[in-house]
């Protein structure tokens, strides 16, 4: 029952913030957006406004790695979750209607509760691949944790800024992932890639 | 900060560690400008001791609670000498100081990379000193902890993007003794993206200011990752100086290709990989 109200919260400030932007999403508008009381709001998100934001924005990252992990469910290996994951992601970012307004009117007011998310979402990351590498095998002299923990960084940096990589291309993606990502980290040859 | 500089002026070196620290105190009122009729070596000089002295107020007290005042009391020049040389203000003054701490960054990386006698050298020397003045800087430090829509502005998204395009431009023709001009941009963007993630969220198991943890990074992850750029042919290849370290990198990595052969003979363009 609490989560419901939470959640139901959650998605009713989530809906606010697509319409009108950070700055101008009152506890009141989400309130009213969830038909619930000022007084229901508070009890649930003590913390107020803030608190309320840094849970949107975690829903709408847990939201986005549901997604994620639906995408690259039936990948044969390593080298394809990551081919699927980062074309994902990097699609999901680029069209991520609310986040990119968000990003270009208030990127002030986004910002730091993003990157505390984005340590989240780095562990996150490291954790999901960790099976998947483990099952691929590390190269001599790689530790598991610490290789994840590189390609979670790199896929980060690389989804949310893909520099000279054109990530709309698989046959880009694939090279990106067999070389900058992978090469150092699993053992034996890369799994074939798309055809060039 | 209110604005970067893509385009980098050129200030004059820096002393080893500029004039902020407590060592090097600066001294208040002695080479003020009573005259005010600012020769331009004078301006020059003047410039250096204000951004200088911005980054000391930086370091204390952040963009907020810096005035023009501030800098230069502790710049001990007039304030009508600070209009005189930034016009803008503080504004102007706060860009200055991130393109004169990107130019000093710049030059200190330039002055390590031009010096390393194998592509590992350069590698480890590049990411050593990068991370090392990102996180040892008191006034980003502080701007971090205390401003952090300040910083973190520049580290997002496109503002990120830019940020890789300009530093590795600058690192790409170090690189490019030992690979083709366009994987040495290829190259120093991946090693700037390693530098920025490890500076923003630091890993208590990979402290890149560290030789041996940089020399590990570049070993383990990189060097394997640059021969596979290689293979791959990101762009037409054409001839390379010798890979000599890549050829020592070959001891920790006894199941991956031998790209010390490889160097004897590359591909041309053209030529089926």
């Amino acid at each position: 029952m609490v989560d419901d109200t939470r959640q139901r919260i959650v998605v009713a400030t989530y809906a606010c913030v697509a319409r009108r932007g950070l700055a101008k999403t009152t506890v009141e508008d989400a309130a009213k957006e969830a038909s619930l009381s000022r007084a229901t709001v508070y009890r649930t998100f003590p913390g107020g406004r803030d608190e309320l934001l840094e849970a949107v924005v975690a829903w709408a990252t847990q939201d986005f790695f549901a997604r994620l992990y639906e995408q690259v469910q039936g990948a044969d290996n390593l080298e394809e979750v990551m081919e699927r994951g980062i074309m994902f992601a990097h699609r999901s970012i680029v069209r991520h209607e609310v986040l990119q307004r968000v990003m270009q009117t208030e990127p002030e007011k986004l910002l730091p509760a993003l990157t505390v998310e984005s340590n989240r979402v780095r562990r996150g990351i490291a954790d999901f691949l960790v099976p998947f590498i483990e099952q691929r095998g590390v190269a001599v002299g790689v530790d598991l944790k610490e290789a994840a923990d590189f390609l979670a960084r790199m896929v980060l940096s690389y989804i949310s800024a893909p520099g000279r990589w054109d990530l709309d291309d698989p046959v880009q993606v694939a090279r990106l992932v067999r070389s900058e990502l992978l090469a150092g980290v699993v053992a034996g040859p890369a799994a074939a890639g798309p055809a060039r | 900060m209110p604005t970067r500089g893509t385009a980098l002026r050129v200030v004059p070196a820096p002393v080893a560690d500029g004039p902020r620290d407590a060592r090097h105190p600066v001294t208040v009122g002695t080479t003020g400008d009573p005259d005010g009729n600012g020769a331009p070596d004078r301006n020059g000089r003047h410039r250096v001791r204000i951004v200088d002295a911005c980054l000391v107020c930086l370091a204390r007290h952040g963009t907020s609670k810096t005035t023009v005042d501030d800098i230069a009391r502790r710049a001990g020049v007039s304030r009508a000498t600070v209009y005189r040389v930034f016009p803008g203000g503080r504004d102007e003054i706060l860009s200055a100081v991130v393109d004169t701490e990107m130019a000093r960054l710049f030059s200190a990386l330039g002055v390590r990379l031009g010096a390393a006698g194998t592509l590992g050298e350069a590698l480890v020397g590049g990411i050593v000193e990068a991370s090392t003045r990102v996180l040892g800087h008191p006034a980003l430090a502080y701007l971090v902890e205390h401003e952090p829509e300040m910083v973190l502005g520049h580290l997002a998204f496109d503002e990120s993007d830019r940020l890789l395009t300009t530093a590795s431009r600058f690192v790409a023709p170090f690189l490019a003794r030992w690979m083709t001009p366009t994987e040495a941009e290829r190259v120093a963007e991946w090693a700037t993206r390693i530098v920025l993630s490890y500076a923003i969220s630091p890993s208590s198991r990979m402290d890149l200011t560290d030789p041996a943890r940089a020399t590990r990074m570049v070993e383990t992850f990189m060097l394997p990752g640059i021969r596979a750029l290689h293979v791959a042919g990101v762009a037409p290849t054409i001839d390379i100086t010798p890979f000599p370290a890549v050829a020592d990198a070959r001891q920790t990595h006894p199941s991956g290709s031998n790209l010390g052969a490889d160097r004897h003979r590359r591909p041309h363009a053209g030529e089926a990989t």
